[in-house]
C-alpha cells in the first residue's frame, strides 16, 4: 500500500526530504555604551543580552511550488528572551516571472533591508541605521501574517522593474512593566498594507526605489492605579520611504530617506490622551568596501527627528556615526566590531507602558553625547 | 581593560582570517564559457539576462520553460571570472546576496557542483540548463560534449 502510493506521487518519502534546503546561523553579541542604556542595560559592564538563533527549511515542490519556515529565538535586552516562533513561514506559486504570490507569515519589504534586519550574515554593520530598522520594533515590522503579489519585468533597455504588494495584519502582543501606571489591557492591529517598487536602473548595480505602508493600531490602555481610567484610541502611521543603492564589485553604497505621519486619533477620552498626529524624519547614507576577502569597514550616519516640527534639544534628535569592521574568518564564521558616536537622544524615549532603560529619567537630562559599542560574531550555513 | 580586550579581539580576527582565505590574484580577461544544451536555439545571450538568472530574478526562458542555472565552488577561479564578469559582483557579494534571500525566506542559490566536468555533464543532461565552465575545458570544442557555448553580449 505505501509502495503503491509512493509511486503514484512519483517521489518517495524519502526523496521528498532529501530535497529540503535547510540553513541556519547562531549569533552573539556584546553590547557596552558610555553612559546611557541603550537596547539593553549596556551602561558598566555592558550587555551579553545580544543573542540570535534561525534555521529554516525550504523545499519546492515543483518550479512554481514552494514553501519555507523559519524557526527564530533571539534576545535583545529585555525583549526576546529566547522564546521561539516561526519568523517566518509561507506557500509561494510563482506561475511566471511577472507575477508570483505567496501567502503566510512573510517578511516585509520595506525599503532595502528591512527583510534582513536580523540576518547578520546578509550584511557589513551589526546594527542597520536604526532610524529607519529600529532593532527594538524587529518583532513587529519584520513580518506580517497575510498575503504577497510580487513580479519581476526582466531587463530592458531602460533597466529593470521589480514590484511587491502585501497586505495582512501584525501580532502586537501588549508589553507591560508589573505596578507601571499605565497599562495596556487590549491591542490589535486590523491591517498592514504596502508596496515597493525598485527601478533597476540601466546603470549597472544602481536600484532606487520607493515603498509605502500603512498600518494601524488599535489599543486600549488602563492609567493610574487607585482608580483606574481606561482609555481607548487609534494609532496609524503611514510610512513612506525612498531608496537608491548601488553595488559594483566590492563597493557597496545606500542611501535612505523616509517620513513616518503617525496619528492619536479616536481617543475615548481626550481630556488624557487627546487626538494629535506627529510627522517624524528619518534618513541614512552607508557606504562599505570589501578590502580583502576576509575584511569588510563600513560606514554610516544616520538621523532621527521623531517631529519635524520641534527639532531643538537633545530630546528631539538622534545622530549615528557609526563604524564597523567585518572579519569573514571563514565561509562560516564571522566577526564584527562596530563603534556608534550619538549625539541626542530621541532613540532613548522610553514606551508606553514602562520607565525605558534609563529608569525614567527624561530624554532632555540624559547625556547629550555618547558612544556604543559592540562586537558580535555569527556562524551561519 | 576594554582597549586591551579590543586590541586582542582585532588581531585575532585579523590573524584567523586571512590565514583561512588565503590570498588569490587573478589574471585579466573573461577566461570561461557560457554553455546550454545543444537542442537550445540561440547563439548570445545579454549579459543583463545572464545576470537576472542567476541571481534567479528570472526563472523561465522566453518560451516559459523553466530556466535551470548551474554555478560552480564559490573558491573557484572560474567562479571569481564569472561573477565579476557577468554579475558584476565579488562572489563574497555574490554570497551576501543569496543570504539575505536564504534568511529572508525569498530564494536558495543556484546548485553548485565541484568541477568544469560536472556542469558540462549537467547541461548535457538537461535541455533547460545554463552553466558556465572554464576556457581550456573546451579545447576539443562544445559539440565534443552535447553543450552549445554562447556569446555573452
Amino acid at each position: 500500500m505505501l509502495l503503491s502510493v509512493e509511486s503514484a506521487m512519483g517521489e518517495s518519502a524519502t526523496d521528498r526530504f532529501k530535497n529540503i534546503e535547510i540553513h541556519g546561523f547562531v549569533s552573539q553579541g556584546y553590547m557596552k555604551t558610555t553612559d546611557n542604556n541603550y537596547l539593553g542595560v549596556t551602561k558598566g559592564l555592558g550587555s551579553f543580552g545580544f543573542t540570535e538563533v534561525g534555521l529554516n527549511f525550504t523545499k519546492s515542490f515543483t518550479d512554481e511550488l514552494r514553501t519555507g519556515i523559519q524557526l527564530y529565538a533571539r534576545q535583545l535586552g529585555s525583549t526576546g528572551s529566547f522564546n521561539t516562533n516561526f519568523r517566518w513561514f509561507y506557500l509561494d506559486y510563482h506561475p511566471s516571472d511577472r507575477f508570483g504570490f505567496r501567502f503566510g507569515r512573510i517578511k516585509i519589504p520595506f525599503g532595502l533591508y528591512n527583510e534582513i534586519n536580523d540576518i547578520d550574515a546578509a550584511r557589513a554593520a551589526i546594527l542597520l541605521p536604526q532610524s529607519i530598522y529600529p532593532a527594538e520594533s524587529l518583532d513587529y515590522l519584520l513580518a506580517q501574517n497575510g498575503f504577497e503579489g510580487y513580479g519581476y519585468t526582466g531587463t530592458g533597455p531602460w533597466g529593470s522593474l521589480e514590484y511587491r504588494l502585501y497586505a495582512g495584519t501584525i501580532a502586537f502582543p501588549a508589553v507591560n512593566t508589573p505596578a507601571y501606571p499605565i497599562q495596556q489591557t487590549a491591542g490589535n492591529v486590523p491591517f498592514i498594507v504596502g508596496t515597493r517598487l525598485m527601478w533597476g536602473t540601466p546603470i549597472d548595480g544602481l536600484r532606487v526605489g520607493v515603498s509605502g505602508q500603512a498600518v494601524r493600531l488599535d489599543t486600549t490602555l488602563k492609567l493610574g492605579t487607585t482608580t483606574p481610567v481606561s482609555v481607548s484610541f487609534q494609532f496609524p502611521v503611514n510610512m513612506l520611504i525612498g531608496s537608491a543603492e548601488y553595488i559594483h564589485g566590492d563597493l557597496s553604497l545606500a542611501a535612505e530617506y523616509s517620513r513616518w505621519f503617525a496619528q492619536f486619533g479616536n481617543s475615548t477620552n481626550t481630556a488624557i490622551i487627546p487626538n494629535f498626529s506627529v510627522t517624524n524624519e528619518r534618513g541614512y547614507i552607508m557606504g562599505a568596501y570589501r578590502l580583502a576577502r576576509w575584511f569588510e569597514p563600513c560606514l554610516y550616519y544616520s538621523m532621527t527627528y521623531p517631529n519635524v516640527d520641534s527639532r531643538e534639544g537633545i530630546q528631539n534628535y538622534q545622530h549615528d556615526v557609526s563604524a564597523t569592521l567585518r572579519f569573514d574568518i571563514n565561509q562560516f564564521w564571522l566577526l564584527k566590531t562596530e563603534a556608534h558616536y550619538m549625539i541626542g537622544t530621541a532613540a532613548l524615549q522610553s514606551g508606553l507602558t514602562g520607565p525605558g532603560l534609563n529608569d525614567g529619567v527624561p530624554t532632555a537630562s540624559l547625556a547629550p553625547n555618547w558612544w556604543t559599542f559592540l562586537v558580535k560574531t555569527t556562524g551561519y550555513f | 581593560m576594554l582597549r586591551y580586550t579590543a586590541v586582542l579581539v582585532f588581531w585575532f580576527a585579523l590573524n584567523t582570517a586571512s590565514t583561512a582565505w588565503g590570498d588569490e590574484e587573478l589574471s585579466k580577461g573573461p577566461g570561461f564559457y557560457v554553455i546550454v544544451n545543444a537542442v537550445r536555439n540561440l547563439d548570445e545571450l545579454d549579459r543583463k539576462f545572464l545576470a537576472d538568472v542567476f541571481f534567479k530574478r528570472l526563472k523561465h526562458w522566453p518560451e516559459a520553460k523553466p530556466i535551470a542555472p548551474v554555478d560552480q565552488r564559490a573558491d573557484s577561479e572560474v567562479r571569481l571570472r564569472f561573477s565579476e564578469s557577468v554579475l558584476s559582483r565579488s562572489v563574497l557579494g555574490v554570497r551576501n546576496y543569496w543570504q539575505q534571500l536564504i534568511f529572508s525566506g525569498r530564494d536558495v542559490p543556484p546548485p553548485e557542483l565541484s568541477s568544469d566536468d560536472e556542469v558540462l555533464k549537467f547541461v548535457e543532461s538537461n535541455p533547460e540548463a545554463i552553466g558556465y565552465v572554464s576556457a581550456t575545458s573546451l579545447t576539443e570544442g562544445a559539440n565534443a560534449h552535447g553543450v552549445k557555448a554562447v556569446t555573452i553580449r
